[in-house]
């Protein structure tokens, strides 16, 4: 294959250079290439009603090719994905943004982009940027939790602040289950389904728009947010131009804050949001989901040498409950007022971090369900790594948000070439 | 003759007791002009600098970066940003430490295909540093004030001391022992002991370059005993004084190097 013949040509001028004392280039080249070929492979371990067994099952060949200049950088990343759950080969551009910095105080960046804040592990409060939860069910690479999206990002530094202000144009969802490659509850059907190409959703093409103000004062971390746009996931109901019910984005505004700093050897971290679902101030509105408030606490620290434990304690609080329940027409099956939710993750690293044991769990007492992420990466060298781990998903009822995922349950086997 | 070697054996006398003069007797004044020797020459620095890591199957890995370094004060707190550029699914990681001499460092990893800027947690200073035998703490310096320190010898190029950790329970070793050479300060040679008196883990300088007047190692080596396995590190490109401005230790470097100071 030539990606492997490329590869090793790599390791071995690496070794001349050591060897030769030369590090390379004497002029250094404004491009650089890279990327991977990366084979991934996961099974669904209960019957489920999707339509493939394969919960993963894709070759990716990913470049990067990034430019360099005195005043701007170029970033371009694309995959080449043959995917066997759609049988379906594909271009995805991953990013494909500029760089630059109009003013000494400010950096601008534009293009397709992967956007990140907030202070969670894997729960989110403030970071409404697009996610992949597919990729994240499915086993796929950390990094494919973000979705990319086409935006605007500018930052002002000012004294001790920094203001981050983005802006994308067309509002960008999260990839969210449809039932193709995992099934879901309808609390219209009342049961699991898994619609796949049948499950249309309303989109709009209005913008969404996100700042924070973040500040550091004596290795304390505080920062400041809002949001203006919509849920990023389609958490409402409404009529569409033939007279059918169809779900759809409600438009939705937030704010919030978070606090990050060192405590008792450890990090302690804090975050709220205010989540303000605008189509539905009263909270009366069956066909649009209610506003929220979320807590989040979490705390982390090195309990022996190279084993870190982290454990998070979230709250989501849904506003206006009682007008909820009242017009709710499944009030049987609605979330709890205070919906809460554990996580507790352990990661142990061995051989020089060759070796890396992962272990992340959901658990909601409130819900009565879990989510374990347990997985094992084997990095063999700078060319070759390998990973394994599973998605297990339990609850007691099939319509909590952890619960209904029991039959999605799966593990997967990734092999990754980097060159 | 007789007078003669007298003369001599006089002269020598003499000799050996100015050189004794010139020597340090007290610990902690070694130590202190050994920190300053190894992490604080000048007011700011860069280097490039690579590791190649080897495993007991003697498998290899590489890590190249470029660090930023500036001081607060001698001696006192540093700011110190890590800039990685091989191997590929490194490239673009950012590591940033403010080090600090009464309290935890703060630390912070970002990951760029994340963007996410991860806060690592203060306690696990003596983890590998980016899978390489080479601790956080070895990398940033380990603070003096953790040790008790006795010198055991002095001869005409080291000074041997003994340290011994003030909380056995916060590291790995029972003792260690350091040779620091007597013109420059530097430790040349470091020798780890665990609590059945075996040593462990050593350091050693292979190489040193005197760069616009400060000491300066180009190329040291941890060995790792129990399985063999070692890490080199090389420097390249080594400055001082280069002037580097006080606002690109922050987080906007993490995110947008400062290609500026990084050639």
């Amino acid at each position: 294959m030539a990606w492997q013949s490329l590869a090793s040509n790599l390791e071995i001028s690496e070794l001349d250079d050591w060897a030769s004392d030369d590090w390379g280039e004497k002029v250094v080249s404004p491009w650089k290439l890279s990327g991977f070929v990366e084979a991934g492979y996961g099974y669904l371990l209960q019957n489920n009603i999707v339509e493939s067994n394969l919960s993963l099952g894709e070759i990716t060949a990913r470049l990067n090719i990034d430019y360099s200049h005195e005043s701007f950088e170029l970033v371009s990343k694309g995959e080449l994905i043959y995917d066997d759950v759609l049988a379906d080969t594909f271009w995805e551009t991953r990013e494909l943004n500029i760089r630059f910095s109009p003013s000494n105080n400010t950096d601008v960046k534009v293009g397709r982009q992967i956007l990140t804040w907030g202070t969670g592990d894997y729960i989110f409060l403030n970071d409404l940027f697009a996610k992949n939860w597919q990729s994240f069910f499915s086993g796929r690479d950390n990094q494919y939790l973000k979705a990319p999206s086409d935006s605007a990002k500018g930052t002002w530094y000012i004294g001790g602040y920094s203001l981050d202000f983005t802006w994308t144009p067309a509002f960008t969802p999260d990839v969210y289950l449809t039932g193709e490659r995992f099934s879901f509850y309808s609390p219209q059907a009342q049961d699991i389904v898994a619609p796949a190409a049948d499950f249309s959703v309303q989109k709009n093409n209005q913008a969404q728009y996100s700042v924070r103000i973040a500040t550091n004062k004596n290795g304390t971390e505080y920062a400041f947010y809002g949001y203006k746009g919509f849920w990023t996931t389609p958490v409402g109901i409404s009529e569409n131009q033939n007279q059918q019910l169809q779900p759809y984005f409600p438009k939705m505004n937030a704010w919030g804050a978070s606090v990050r700093l060192p405590l008792a050897g450890g990090l302690f971290n804090a975050e709220y949001a205010s989540y303000n679902s605008v189509e539905d101030n009263s909270g009366s509105d069956p066909f649009v989901a209610n506003g929220q408030n979320r807590f989040l606490v979490g705390f982390e620290s090195e309990v022996i040498k190279n084993l870190t434990a982290s454990v998070q304690f979230y709250v989501e609080q849904t506003k206006h409950y009682n007008e909820f329940i009242v017009n709710s027409v499944t009030p049987a099956t609605e979330v709890d007022e205070y919906r809460q939710l554990l996580t507790f993750r352990l990661t142990y690293r061995a051989f020089q971090q060759k070796l890396i044991y992962s272990l992340f769990n959901f658990y909601s007492p409130t819900d009565n369900d879990s989510y374990l992420k347990p997985s094992v990466t084997y990095r063999y060298n700078d060319q070759w790594l390998f990973s394994a781990g599973a998605n297990l998903f339990w609850g007691d009822e099939k319509h909590t948000f952890f619960g209904q995922h029991q039959q999605n349950s799966n593990a997967w086997l990734r092999v990754k070439a980097q060159f | 003759m007789k007078y003669l070697s007298t003369l001599f054996i006089i002269a020598g006398a003499i000799l050996s007791f100015m050189t004794h003069a010139g020597d340090l007797t007290n610990a902690n004044d070694i130590i202190t002009k050994a920190n300053l020797a190894s992490y604080y020459s000048a007011d700011d620095g860069s280097a490039q600098a690579r590791m190649i890591i080897v495993d007991a199957q003697g498998n290899k890995q590489m890590r190249q970066f470029t660090i930023l370094r500036k001081d607060q004060a001698d001696l006192g707190n540093q700011d110190i940003l890590v800039f990685f550029s091989r191997p590929t699914d490194v490239q673009g990681t950012v590591f940033r430490v403010v080090k600090k001499v009464a309290s935890d460092d703060d630390r912070w990893l970002y990951l760029p295909a994340l963007d996410l800027v991860k806060r690592i947690s203060a306690g696990d200073k003596r983890t590998s540093f980016v899978g390489a035998h080479f601790f956080y703490e070895d990398v940033s310096g380990r603070n003096p004030a953790e040790d008790n320190f006795t010198l055991l010898k002095t001869d005409d190029k080291f000074y041997t001391l003994k340290a011994q950790p003030k909380d056995p329970n916060s590291v790995e070793f029972e003792h260690y022992m350091v040779n620091i050479d007597k013109r420059t300060f530097l430790p040349m040679h470091v020798d780890f002991y665990n609590s059945q008196g075996k040593k462990s883990r050593s350091l050693e300088v292979l190489k040193t370059e005197i760069i616009d007047g400060f000491a300066t190692v180009m190329h040291s080596k941890i060995t790792q005993h129990n399985d063999g396995s070692y890490t080199e590190m090389q420097f390249r490109n080594v400055k001082y004084n280069v002037g580097l401005p006080d606002d690109i230790f922050s987080e906007r470097s993490l995110r947008n190097p400062p290609k500026a100071w990084l050639d």
